[in-house]
């Protein structure tokens, strides 16, 4: 595994027998997709029976990268040569790809500078936590979509190395967990040790504490000293009777809904400083990039199988539009308004009115050309 | 193309820059996940373009519009919904 050369961009290509493999590494942006545009090019130049393009090690890949797959495509539809996406991909190096320390020092460092002020401002929420996608740029809402898998048990997986790493970092913590709304209940999906797990339910079963304000409410809880504190009172005594003297819960979102909660619990009163505070912000927000492609849906093997769809539908509506500017003897962008209007008055999706456009063609005889694999 | 002015154009008001990132975040859809939509519709147009679309900061070609109106509508339609997103002149003229 070359996890040190994150996220650099490398494309291979091996044939074997009649069946070329395009093994992706990295991430594929700009000059990254230029490379993938040749090295696809190169190899359907050999003429293989196929083409498997592996993208297990993906870490991103942008529009530029999507369109050089889909130019790909297009070039092998002509030639009767399929073009498959593989990819069993491993979750936990990209997540530490995505952790990795430098980074995470660096965040950490910047997100405290920033917050220095907003210390004073008790109640309000670090600026970070509130807006998952607002504050990166907007290139990254892309990156997570595309470079994040989604099964259940993987999101497990994820979220009990955040709590690992956020153990490790926050200065403060003696304990870590993940709280989850799940149909409708709130659970823990990880913990550090058995007793925050305790913590945690009896949090669930006396229906307060600031795990539960976290989750449900979608802003930060902190209980800086419990001795003190009048917010849960059927709560407070059990986790001062566990040992737990001070809780941070920062809120989990996926997609803007809060879904959970990072629970950070300390023996100390008056534990978690703003550096810290900063840190469970940081953590709260991969924790939430994570659940809101869980939200999305966007699986590993249903990442490969939505990139295909895109470039089938893709295929289909541009196979479509040239269709009606031969036929009509217009430009691309007219033949598309075409194409819409016809959607909009059969109310079908445009990919089927494509599909009904492509067949009718079929069926007038334009061409064995206009086949659709569909 | 044609320069015909739609039945809505008169009572047309000055929208919020950003309408159409209203319309996807009430659509549900990230922006990774609308740009694969678009592209799947034959969009030209990188990710961070379709953004500074949905932002106000960048005025998109009448086609580009007009492939995120109806990626937005499709959405809607698959929700239950209608087609709340205009098109342009081009698409309501006829």
């Amino acid at each position: 595994m070359t996890t040190d050369s994150w996220p650099q961009f490398g494309v291979t290509t091996n044939f074997e027998g009649t069946e070329a493999v395009v093994a992706l590494h990295g991430s594929v942006e700009h000059q990254g997709a230029f490379t993938l545009g040749a090295t696809l090019d190169a190899a359907i130049d050999r003429h293989p029976a196929s083409i498997v393009l592996d993208v297990s090690e993906l870490d991103s890949i942008g529009p530029t990268g999507m369109m050089a797959i889909a130019n790909a495509e297009r070039r092998l539809a002509q030639m009767d040569t399929t073009l498959t996406i593989r990819s069993p991909s491993d979750l936990v190096n990209r997540l530490l790809g995505m952790m990795e320390m430098a980074e995470m020092s660096r965040l950490l460092d910047r997100v405290a500078a920033e917050n220095e002020h907003v210390e004073k401002h008790e109640a309000k929420a670090l600026p970070l936590m509130g807006a998952p996608s607002g504050q990166d740029g907007p290139s990254e809402d892309f990156r997570r979509v595309t470079a994040m898998p989604s099964d259940p048990d993987v999101i497990d997986g994820a979220l009990r190395l955040i709590v690992e790493l956020a153990r490790a970092l926050v200065e403060g913590a003696d304990g870590v967990s993940v709280s989850l709304l799940r149909h409708g209940r709130l659970s823990t999906v990880a913990a550090s040790d058995q007793t925050i797990m305790d913590m945690d339910t009896d949090q669930y079963k006396t229906g307060e504490g600031p795990c539960v304000d976290a989750s449900i409410q979608g802003q930060r809880f902190h209980a800086p000293a419990l001795a003190g504190e009048t917010r849960w009172p059927a709560f407070t005594p059990q986790a001062l009777g566990l040992g737990i003297n001070a809780i941070l819960s920062s809120p989990l979102k996926a997609l803007d809904q809060p879904v959970g909660a990072l629970n950070i619990y300390s023996r100390t009163p008056l534990a978690f400083t703003t550096k810290d505070q900063a840190a469970a912000a940081v953590f709260a927000k991969k924790a939430s990039v994570i659940l809101s492609d869980a939200g999305a849906g966007v699986s590993d093997t249903q990442m490969a199988f939505r990139y295909q769809e895109a470039l089938l539908s893709r295929r289909t509506i541009t196979l479509a539009t040239g269709i009606l500017m031969e036929r009509e003897g217009v430009d691309e962008e007219a033949a598309f308004s075409d194409l819409l209007r016809l959607s909009l008055y059969h109310g079908e999706p445009l990919r089927q009115q494509a599909q009904t456009m492509i067949q009718s063609a079929r069926e007038l005889e334009l061409g064995p050309e206009f086949g659709l694999d569909a | 193309m044609n320069s015909n002015l739609g039945p809505n154009s008169a009572s047309m008001r000055e929208p919020p820059v950003d309408i159409l990132d209203t319309y996807r975040q009430e659509a549900g859809l990230s922006h990774g996940e609308l740009w694969l939509r678009y592209f799947e519709f034959g969009g030209m147009s990188t990710a961070f373009e379709l953004e500074a679309y949905l932002y106000g900061v960048l005025a998109p070609s009448t086609y580009d519009h007009d492939l995120i109106a109806h990626a937005l509508n499709e959405r809607f339609v698959e929700l239950g919904g209608n087609h709340p997103v205009a098109y342009s002149e081009a698409i309501r003229a006829k």
